[in-house]
């Protein structure tokens, strides 16, 4: 942030900085459409892959004592259907849209977006290197520095505007990741994404989520975040997103101060639609109240 | 709607809730406490604040003509509101005990429960058998999954098509992003409970993987 409370990504100046995470905003639409946008400086759409993809069979969620597991699947009309569909749609959202993009194999990433690439709405692009890389029997991508700066460079290749790596927090090193991550020309990194989790029913035995295992999202991971986040924008140059336990104003700045240049809200946005508004205020008396 | 049940960040998300009916600015629900967040709504003091999102998704069609009601336990809370709204010919209640047994005034009703505290002892499903099915136009369906689905299968076909039922699921958003409180659709694929729902025609649900879920 500079002195006249703006801050930048990409060379666009924002009111706010505030990102609405993947998968817990959709494409904005819905947001839209309530003037809950306010205060968000962009969306980041849900996943987008190759090929549409049904998602995980339900129950997808389950809330623990102190967090929200999820096992959504990746549920996406494809990349197609967001072409045809979606970005159209989007095209009149009051803020950017960043495409969140998925694959299965290396090559999926810079062929999805070589297909977004028709479209003049994406401000820009997330790659998820988090999901199992099945050719790798399913080991996250992201678990390896040599395959984050090849997916990094591949898109690259393709892409003519930046795009962000969201590393994952579950396997390998967040910070050789993000290193390599801006080796191969990301514009960003985004730490991090859900942290496995699973919770254990003990009278049946049984794990109340169909896939057993699911991405933990909480306020409680706000300490892990922070620590992640100050870690990594001392290895790279380039911006740190940061993702993961944000729902109060404080949250915000405390994870600009270790090194962000801009933060993420997700789970929370399943409890307040309009979080981006309220959190963007609260933080504004925050930053007067300490300037004055 | 979905109400937020704790003044602090747990559980993080809202619990999603039936309005039962609404008269002013007052909307009522009736729910049972069954675990932490409807535990913490039924602490709640009289006087207090909650955030409410709402309304939410998309309630019954109401469709011309006599409606039947079949309802299970308190997934029957709904009913009242649209009781108001329609034509309703006959309820059909069922409960465990008579303490879960809803009763909405002037209108014929039906009632079992398990234990035999009021009305015959059994299950809704004994009372289908002397439905004359061809005399409503619409039905509407709430309660448990098995319970539904056991009321699906002892219909005939006919009354399949007309019947809209009120679905409950884990829910996240409680608009259409998240996608976590899928259904199973008949012919593959998932709904979302939240905005493509909660009520459903029968027919669009791919019953016997819901009751899977169950």
């Amino acid at each position: 942030m500079d002195k006249s409370g703006k801050w930048t990504l990409w060379n666009r100046e924002f009111n706010s900085p505030i990102l609405l995470a993947s998968g817990t905003a959709g494409f904005g639409l819905e947001l839209m459409e309530q003037d809950f946008l306010e205060g968000a400086a962009a969306v980041i759409s849900k996943a987008t892959t190759l090929k549409p993809r049904e998602g995980n069979p339900p129950p997808r969620i389950v809330e623990t004592r102190f967090g929200l597991l999820n096992s959504i699947g990746l549920a996406n009309p494809g990349v197609e259907e967001v072409l045809k569909t979606l970005l159209p749609q989007a095209a009149i959202l009051p803020c950017p849209l960043i495409i969140n993009v998925a694959g299965e194999t290396a090559e999926d990433f810079p062929a999805v977006i070589e297909r977004l690439e028709e479209s003049s709405v994406p401000f820009g692009y997330e790659v998820n290197v988090s999901c199992p890389n099945v050719a790798a029997g399913g080991i996250a991508f992201g678990a390896s520095p040599e395959i984050v700066e090849r997916i990094a460079s591949l898109v690259k290749s393709v892409s003519s505007k930046p795009f962000s790596v969201k590393l994952t927090p579950n396997e390998g090193s967040i910070v050789e990741s993000a290193k390599a991550a801006q080796a191969g020309g990301a514009d960003a990194v985004t730490v991090c994404n859900t942290f496995l989790g699973m919770k254990m029913d003990w009278r049946t035995g049984k794990a109340p989520l169909k896939r057993n295992v699911g991405g933990y999202s909480s306020p409680a991971l706000l300490p892990l975040t922070v620590a992640r986040v100050f870690k990594t924008s001392e290895a790279v140059d380039i911006p740190v997103l940061a993702s993961g336990g944000v729902n109060r104003a404080e949250d915000i700045l405390e994870l600009l101060a270790a090194g962000a240049e801009m933060v993420q809200v997700g789970t929370w946005l399943m409890r307040r639609p309009d979080a981006a508004r309220e959190l963007r205020e609260s933080m504004i008396g925050l930053l007067e109240s300490v300037s004055s | 709607m979905q109400l937020e049940v704790s003044h602090d960040s747990f559980p993080v998300t809202r619990r999603p809730l039936t309005i039962s009916s609404i008269s002013g600015s007052s909307v009522e629900i009736i729910f049972e406490a069954v675990g932490r967040g409807t535990g913490l709504l039924a602490g709640t003091d009289t006087g207090s604040s909650l955030r409410l999102l709402g309304p939410l998704g998309c309630g019954y069609r109401l469709n011309p003509g006599k409606w039947l009601l079949i309802g299970g336990g308190l997934g029957a809370a709904g009913f009242h509101g649209l009781a108001a709204s329609i034509e309703c010919g006959l309820l059909l209640l069922g409960a465990s005990s008579q303490d879960k047994l809803l009763t909405i005034p002037g209108i014929e009703t039906l009632t079992v429960t398990e234990d035999g505290s009021s009305g015959r002892k059994g299950l809704v499903t004994d009372l289908l058998e002397t439905v004359r099915w061809g005399s409503f136009s619409s039905i509407a369906l709430c309660g448990p999954v098995p319970m539904m689905k056991a009321v699906i299968e002892l219909m005939p076909p006919q009354a399949r098509t007309i019947t809209q039922v009120s679905a409950e699921a884990r829910m996240g958003c409680g608009w259409g992003a998240c996608e976590g409180c899928s259904v199973p659709k008949a012919g593959g694929g998932f709904l979302k409970c939240c905005s493509d729902g909660p009520v459903f025609p029968a027919d669009t649900i791919d019953w016997k993987l819901w009751e899977g879920i169950h």
